[in-house]
């Protein structure tokens, strides 16, 4: 026994011995794939390119700072909380952010993770272009076009909110790993090079599995977005040194960049692979979670069910749960409330864009359920976003801090308008009017007389064309975010927003063009038990008339306790400081005490 | 060394009370002796062999010099020798005693033997072997067994605590479990982690908390280079070689020990009672909203009725959580015996801890077994097994891996209310962005982050000496070990994780996660040593030794992500019937292996005993780096002189036993990282974020690094050991400067595309000097005393961090209120504290006036404006320091380092006694100069967003702000507010947020008595009549007392452990308690 003992411990210890050779600590990693392998497999490239959705949906990323922050406030749109000054959300929404935001400046914060989206895109695209065979496999060209486009999109977030970046579009190595900011101008071209190239791998909605869902990148998209980006570099922006003026590169001239953006807009809408639709019903489907391709909808961010905080940000508010929501959330952001005023009152967006009411007196039943609930008018001064409304879903949200619906990017009226704009720019009002009319004649169905008059006004010139358009997308856009950048390209950034005080002042006031409304509103709730009949909303409505109506209830509208509702307080949170010297946010702290020294904020920061 | 007073003591009750283990060395040496008697032209001689007391000594052994004729003294300590007819000299000796020579004159000698109290043929592990403590050259502190046995520990690690110098050990919490942070003299790397490299009787091991102490033959820390470049790559943070007990000739002994004890939480922090919370409940109702008082009648009723609160019971949550009586039982049961030439030791502990927090406890059984036969003269096999499993319940107060802090559980017993509210449920604010958010019941809170650990350890490993000719030996050890944790996670109905993580339809439904990682390692170690006395003359001694050795790490962790199980299962329940959910996912994860081979050698010589030489050299490649890096060269040299030897110090021998210079220099390495680092992996992960898709590709969070090598520490040690006045007094002093070069620093690149990325760079520094004295004071046959401390002063510095100068670190205990509080610069030292100046509260004068319009409080010119930290200012509201010229804002930038997490200086003291058969210890810890983050007093002092809560008495009414009038409204008026605060102190707990200023930044100098302990060894007389031979009965206090200026539970805390560099947090850590043992020691 002992002998046998002694002869295996032997024999184990010359195997050890045996074994000595440098290769015995080689130890490759087990549980991961090679490049070669994954980007050649179509099923798990493709799970390479979810991968840069992921980073989308980290917490601090486009799902809890960068979708909810960007794009306030505007002449449309601000914080409902506003008038907090000294919350960090507050001087972040009002043009007067730190680099040491509490709400941005952590290393998991949206600036990181757009930079590991990109990362993931970058080796996505050399990972397909090295073993992809992208020409002869139309899935794999799918996807590499996919990434291509995904890696646009980041990178036209992050020049929309902090101007010059660093241009990263090789997968990291140790000599990149620090970047200083690049121009701004040399990040656009490169990603107009990539969509154009993107458009020519991705199908057309519904041309292939991939794109039957607005959920993965098609054709229209592709193109509508190459639109967007061309018209953004040909734009106004502020510059490290401080002036604001457009590229001074010629390859991103005006009349190129609006030539492109025509092109690829006209592309997308006689493709007719998509079409408008009902205004309602685009943001009824993006409740109900309804991704097929062929309607409005061109692309949105794939949240899942228990992920995202779009409505809970951009809804209508629920302050309890109730029959339709186990989340009691929305209404984080709104709509200025001169927005609902500006209306014409037979615009049909009006109702649809603005609520003065929230959802109050649900009853929780149990942990997944929960009965009743009714609307309240809130107050003059919050509005809420009705586009995205808990009662229009098809599921119940029983998340407490995720509601699960998709970020709309891009829909086909957008597509429209571009065109408008860029034709305009280019061959003026006439040949732009078709595509602005297709907007409007939507949003006024039924009154084409109205239209008719309208677009005669409009057309007048290049210049009123021009102001019709910004109009348009103001309607038509209010709560998607996309005011922000598009007031900075034209120029008109501090001039909206001056405008948008003077306005809230006189709304405040009853004066000017928002005179002749009575001081209460008078309502009742309605014979389903929930929704409200309100009187008071409208020009020429007055108290002697809303009094004798006999409804249930009324309250200050204009004017409670002998007070404005409106006060200077809330109307001066619009902007802190002139929205011009702050058109970006400064890089956050963390950040620039990370980048070794390469990193700086511009911009007076 | 500081053993060596209990040593003596102990060996002073074997005489007295003729201890077992000496009537089996007395039995053997008779036999043996006994077979070697000479039956030549003899003479007879006798005599008896006592102490310095006049103590009797039994099996002393009695040889004539120069031969192998002798004897050892009996039971009354007398001998009978028959003696060659020339013989001249008798050595008698004794173990730990002076051997003496005694010139044969007469038939009668008596002999007087004196304390050898240098123990300096104790012998030390130093690595792939042992030295006599007089030959080392390097510096190694050495714990015995019987310093071990007299404190009843349930982990080996506790019993270092206080005992050695230079090695700083801190019970991070208060858990059964709790992670034991050690630290030899300080650590080099930033970011990560310093722990000491184990070695469990030569098998390299992660951790030693699942060794029963009991089991523990001697623990010898390794400190300077010279004693851990034996170890290469892995020595840099010092060496712990634990050495388990062995089987010993001798009749079968059996030893049983046994110790109960009573624990209650040793601290309590008072909350406000009914009346005043339920009082600023109101007025922060009113701050919060503009004068209104809504949010607080809807669940407090209106305000006049406000006395109802004055009289209603309220509930203790502290008490209700962490109040419970713990209860230890622990015991053990060994069995050693042989012969001379097999020996064997068998042993069997079992812990058992109810501990003081509600559904925790611990569990743990240990079983060893030893054996060791001679095959031939020349063959030595040696085998031995250990198996542990340990169960521990309860999810304790936090976690590191924590989804969110969110979960951590000690608040909840701080700040939840007081009385039950009706409504004021965690459903009323569920979000976490809510006011209400997080409120939740503390027992409900713990039972819906209850987990369980199960925790297997085996570890085989035999080995073969062949001694080929005389003095040369070969080594061949092979060793197996395995681990295995199986992890149960239970995540309940008001878990942040189950309302975020799940899928929408499987969230607010339980979740469990299962994790079950295996580890196991093969090593093969083969050593030759030779001695080379054969070779040289007497005055030389030189030995070498060359070794290689191959270490083969694999593991990987099968987790299983369970969710979606129906509402209302518990815990257990969803840890039996996970079918009942839907697996989120499975992930089988193969790590890297872990692969290390290696090449040694060292040799040491000696002159005479006076001049000491030994080099060690090292090689180590290990599969962490890519080629060109994988190796790793570690020399090292030392040098001593022992003064003492030298003929010009003969004067002094009457008061100098032993004076020794050591001096040495040596280079350790580090690897100690994530195996895989070299080449981005591409790995597959599990998503419930994007719509129809379960998981995604993507390349690690961590960016690899092809060019990593190995963290190198350069130490130099100079130390001085002595003994003097009879070895009364004896102790060592040491002095070191540790470089640290090439630092593996897991560096955070935010912004580029990923999380961090491991590199190399900087370097740091730690320069000490560590004490240690033993002092014995009396020493008479029925009582004795004395005394023996050490204290260990280190000073780390950040010498360069390669391309940076700095860089902030976030402890994140506050979610992301608080961002970095923690700054890393070249110059400092890792644990610098990073935060706001604290400036009181902004009294009425600092304001010009109230205005009326805007609702906004106008400060003074001049005054600095904290609005952008603290929330709209008014007064009361805390003030903060303008440290930035040319503005007068408070911001991120008047932010600096407002605290030190490194103490001055760590040690401790023992004083043990005796008097007759009672014997008393007592055990000192300290720790000077070292600050504590106390992010308890933050949370439970402030508002930030939240509402509702409850905070601690330093807040309460009479101390803080206020700005409540007694009509019940909120006070604008100078003249009223300054006289309503006339007698306050504090500033108002109202803000938009968790501050971080150097208010919360507290002395942690504390100074314990540890253990007290009296015991009493029943006498020889009593015992006999029960065949046993010895059995003492004991009674210890644990965490006797504290002094500290410290104001949270304790300042021996450190809970942000998921990085290096946030030491000394306090944050949610399980409360210590305070402990009451009763125990025996028995043997027969």
């Amino acid at each position: 026994m002992k002998n046998i003992l002694f002869k295996s411990l032997f024999v184990l210890t010359l195997a050890g011995v045996i074994s000595s050779c440098s290769d015995v600590i080689e130890a490759p990693t087990k549980s991961s794939l090679d490049e070669n392998v994954i980007f050649s497999t179509p099923v798990l490239a493709e799970g390479a390119v979810m991968g840069i959705h992921q980073s989308f949906s980290e917490t601090n990323s486009y799902r809890g700072r960068f979708i909810p922050f960007y794009g306030l406030n505007t002449d449309l749109e601000w914080w409902n909380s506003s008038e907090n000054t000294t919350d960090d959300r507050a001087l972040l929404m009002g043009y007067n952010p730190i680099a040491g935001s509490t709400q941005m400046n952590t290393e998991n914060n949206a600036w990181a993770k757009m930079y590991e989206g990109i990362e993931r895109a970058n080796i996505c695209i050399r990972g397909l272009r090295s073993f992809g065979d992208v020409e002869n496999n139309k899935e794999l060209a799918q996807l590499l076009g996919e990434a291509l486009t995904l890696r646009a999109f980041i990178y036209l977030d992050l020049v929309k909110a902090w101007g010059d970046v660093p241009a990263r579009f090789e997968p990291l190595t140790t000599e990149t790993l620090y970047l200083p900011k690049s121009d701004r101008d040399v990040i656009y071209k490169q990603i107009i090079a990539d969509l154009e190239e993107a458009a020519g791998l991705v199908a057309w909605p519904k041309e292939n599995a991939a794109t039957q869902s607005t959920e993965r990148v098609n054709n229209a998209f592709v193109k509508g977005f190459l639109a967007r980006t061309c018209l953004y570099a040909a734009g106004y922006s502020q510059r490290a040194d401080g002036s604001i003026r457009r590229s001074n590169d010629p390859e991103l001239a005006v009349d190129k960049m609006y030539k492109k953006a025509k092109d690829a807009c006209l592309d997308v809408i006689n493709s007719k692979t998509s079409t408008l639709g009902s205004f309602e019903q685009n943001f009824k489907n993006l409740c109900q979670d309804k991704t097929t391709t062929g309607l409005e909808s061109l692309y949105e961010l794939p949240f899942s069910d228990g992920r995202g905080r779009v409505l809970y940000t951009f809804g209508v508010k629920h302050k309890t749960v109730d029959k339709y929501t186990m989340q009691a959330q929305g209404g984080a952001n709104g709509p200025l409330p001169t927005l609902f005023y500006d209306y014409d009152k037979d615009d049909i967006r009006r109702d649809i864009t603005c609520v003065p009411y929230y959802w109050d007196g649900g009853v929780k039943v149990s942990d997944t359920q929960a009965s009743g609930g009714y609307q309240v008018p809130n107050k003059l001064s919050q509005w809420y976003f009705g586009k995205l409304r808990y009662e229009w879903m098809s599921r119940v949200v029983t998340s407490t801090n995720d509601d699960g619906l998709n970020w709309q990017v891009m829909r086909l009226a957008d597509v429209y308008l571009m065109a408008a704009e860029a034709i305009n720019e280019l061959e003026g009002p006439g040949a732009a009017a078709p595509y602005l009319k297709a907007v409007r004649e939507r949003a006024f169905p039924g009154n084409s007389a109205k239209v008719e008059a309208y677009m005669a006004s409009v057309t007048a010139s290049k210049d009123a064309f021009f102001k019709a358009i910004v109009d348009e997308r103001a309607f038509e856009f209010a709560g998607e975010m996309l005011r922000k950048a598009d007031l900075i390209r034209w120029n008109l950034l501090s001039a909206k927003l001056s405008e948008a005080k003077n306005n809230l002042t006189a709304l405040a006031n009853r004066t000017g063009k928002y005179a002749g409304y009575p001081d209460k509103i008078y309502y009742k709730t309605a014979a389903d038990g929930e929704s409200l009949v309100i009187y008071g909303l409208e020009k020429g409505h007055t108290d002697a008339e809303g009094a004798a109506l006999g409804y249930a209830s009324s309250k200050g509208w204009f004017v409670s306790d002998g007070v404005n509702t409106i006060n200077d307080t809330k109307i001066n949170s619009l902007y802190l400081r002139n929205p011009d010297e702050r058109q970006f946010w400064p890089i956050w702290q963390v950040f620039i005490d990370a980048s070794n020294g390469t990193l700086k904020n511009d911009y007076g920061y | 060394m500081l053993n060596q007073n209990l040593i003596i003591s102990k060996m002073k009750e074997r005489r007295t009370s003729g201890n077992f283990t000496q009537k089996v060395i007395f039995c053997f040496a008779m036999l043996v002796f006994f077979a070697g008697t000479v039956l030549a032209q003899t003479k007879s001689i006798s005599g008896v062999v006592k102490d310095a007391s006049g103590e009797t000594i039994i099996a002393a052994s009695v040889i004539v010099k120069g031969t192998n004729i002798g004897t050892v003294t009996n039971i009354d300590g007398e001998f009978k020798l028959n003696v060659p007819a020339n013989a001249q000299t008798l050595v008698v000796s004794y173990v730990g005693m002076k051997t003496e020579e005694v010139k044969i004159s007469g038939n009668v000698i008596n002999v007087t033997l004196t304390d050898n109290a240098r123990m300096l043929d104790e012998v030390v592990a130093i690595g792939y072997g042992t030295a006599r403590r007089k030959d080392i050259t390097g510096s190694v502190a050495s714990l015995k067994a019987d310093a071990l046995a007299a404190i009843p520990v349930t982990s080996a690690i506790e019993a270092i605590s206080g005992k050695l110098a230079g090695v700083q050990v801190t019970t991070t919490e208060g858990s059964p479990d709790a992670e034991v942070k050690i630290r030899v003299r300080g650590g080099g790397s930033i970011t990560g982690d310093n722990k000491p490299l184990f070695i469990v009787d030569g098998f390299p091991v992660e951790s030693i908390s699942d060794i029963a102490p009991s089991d523990i033959e001697s623990m010898d820390v390794l400190k300077d280079a010279s004693s851990t470049a034996i170890y290469g790559s892995r020595g840099a943070n010092g060496v712990i070689i634990v050495t388990t007990k062995s089987g010993k000739e001798g009749k079968v002994v059996v030893n049983y020990n046994a110790f109960t004890s009573w624990k209650k939480m040793a601290n309590t922090m008072p909350v406000l009672g009914a009346s005043d919370y339920a009082k600023w409940q109101y007025e922060l109702a009113l701050l919060k909203n503009n004068g209104e008082a809504d949010s607080y009648e809807k669940f407090f009723g209106n305000y006049e009725d406000i006395d109802l609160y004055d009289n209603v019971p309220t509930n203790d949550w502290q008490n209700l959580v962490f109040g419970r009586t713990g209860f230890t039982f622990n015991h053990n049961l060994s069995i050693t015996g042989g012969t001379d030439k097999s020996k064997f030791s068998f042993s069997f502990s079992n812990v058992n801890d109810k501990a003081i927090m509600e559904m925790s406890s611990f569990r743990r059984d240990n079983l060893t077994f030893k054996f060791n036969t001679k095959v031939s003269k020349t063959v030595t096999l040696d085998f031995s097994s250990r198996y542990s499993n340990t169960k521990i319940y309860g999810g304790g107060a936090n976690e590191q891996r924590e989804v969110s802090s969110a979960d951590s559980r000690l608040k909840h017993a701080m700040i939840y209310t007081p009385f039950p509210i009706k409504d004021l449920t965690s459903e009323s604010g569920a979000s976490d962005d809510t006011e209400v958010g997080n409120l939740y019941n503390p027992l409900v809170n713990l039972s819906d982050n209850d987990q369980q650990q199960f925790r297997k350890t085996y570890n085989m490993a035999g080995s073969v000496t062949w001694e080929v000719f005389k003095n040369f030996k070969a080594k061949a050890e092979v060793g197996y070990d395995d681990y295995s944790n199986k992890n149960n996670r239970f995540y309940g109905m008001t878990t942040y994780y189950i309302k975020n993580v799940p899928s929408s339809t499987n969230q607010n439904h339980p979740a469990v996660i299962l994790t079950n990682t295996d580890r196991s390692t093969i090593r093969s170690t083969n050593t030759i040593n030779y001695d080379f006395k054969k070779l040289l003359s007497e005055d030389h001694n030189l030995n070498m030794m060359v070794g290689h050795e191959y270490i083969w790490q694999q593991s990987g962790a099968l987790t299983t992500t369970v969710h979606g199980l129906p509402t209302g299962f518990d815990s257990q329940t969803s840890f039996n019937l996970t079918t009942q959910g839907f697996a989120n996912s499975i992930s089988n994860f193969y790590d890297p292996d872990d692969k290390l081979l290696s090449f040694f050698g060292r040799a040491n010589y000696d002159y005479k005993s006076k001049y000491l030489l030994s080099a060690t050299f090292r090689a180590d490649g290990s599969s962490k780096f890519s080629a060109g890096n994988k190796w790793g060269y570690f020399p090292s040299a030392a040098a001593a002189w022992r003064v003492s030897g030298e003929d010009f110090m003969a004067d002094s021998k009457n008061w100098l036993d032993d004076l020794k210079l050591r001096l040495s220099y040596g280079t350790a390495g580090n690897n100690n990282i994530p195996s895989g680092q070299m080449t981005q992996s591409f790995e597959s992960k599990t998503t419930t974020w994007i719509n129809g898709f379960g998981s995604y590709w993507s390349a690690s969070k961590i960016m690899a690094n092809p060019d990593l090598k190995w963290e190198t520490t350069i130490t130099r040690n100079v130390g001085i050991d002595f003994s003097l006045f009879n070895s009364k007094l004896s102790g060592s002093i040491e002095g070191y400067w540790n470089s640290t070069v090439d630092l593996l620093i897991n560096f955070p690149i935010p912004g580029t595309g990923y999380d961090s990325q491991y590199r190399n760079m900087g370097e740091t520094r730690n320069r000490g000097v560590e004490l240690s004295l033993n002092w014995m004071a009396i020493n008479k046959k029925n009582f004795g005393l004395n005394f023996s401390g050490n204290i260990g002063f280190n000073h780390n510095k950040i010498m360069s961090l390669g391309l940076m100068d700095d860089f902030g670190a976030s402890s994140g205990w506050a979610s992301t209120e608080i961002g970095v509080d923690y700054w890393i610069a070249t110059g400092g030292s890792v644990g610098q504290m990073y935060g706001y100046v604290s400036d009181g509260r902004y009294e009425v004068s600092d304001f010009k006036e109230y205005n009326a319009t805007t609702k906004k409080w106008i400060l003074n010119e001049g005054v600095a404006d904290a609005s952008g930290v603290i929330g709209a200012l008014r007064p009361g509201s805390m003030k903060l320091k303008n440290l930035t010229e040319g503005d007068n804002i408070v911001n991120v930038d008047d932010r600096k380092i407002i605290g030190d997490a490194n103490p001055l200086h760590t040690g401790g003291f023992t004083m043990n006694g005796r008097l007759y058969n009672f014997d008393l210890s007592a055990n000192f810890n300290w720790s000077f100069g070292n600050d504590i983050y106390n992010a308890n007093k933050v949370e439970y002092t402030s508002t930030s967003k939240y509402q509702y809560r409850n905070m601690i008495t330093e807040m309460e009414s009479g101390k803080r702000w206020t700005n409540l009038n007694a009509d019940g409204t909120l006070s604008n008026d100078p003249a009223e507010l300054t006289a309503l605060n006339a007698n306050t102190t504090m500033w108002s707990p109202n803000m938009d947020r968790y501050v971080f200023s150097d208010w919360a930044v507290e002395d942690g100098s504390f100074l314990r008595l540890n253990t007290l302990s009296l015991g009493y060894t029943l006498p020889k007389s009593v015992l006999n009549a029960m065949k046993i031979s010895n059995l003492r009965v004991y009674a210890t206090g644990y965490n006797v007392f504290i002094l500290t200026n410290y104001s949270g539970f304790d300042p021996e805390v450190s809970t942000r452990r998921q990085t290096a560099l946030t030491p000394g947090v306090d944050y949610s850590a399980y409360p210590k308690s305070r402990q009451f043992v009763l125990g025996l020691n028995l043997s027969f």
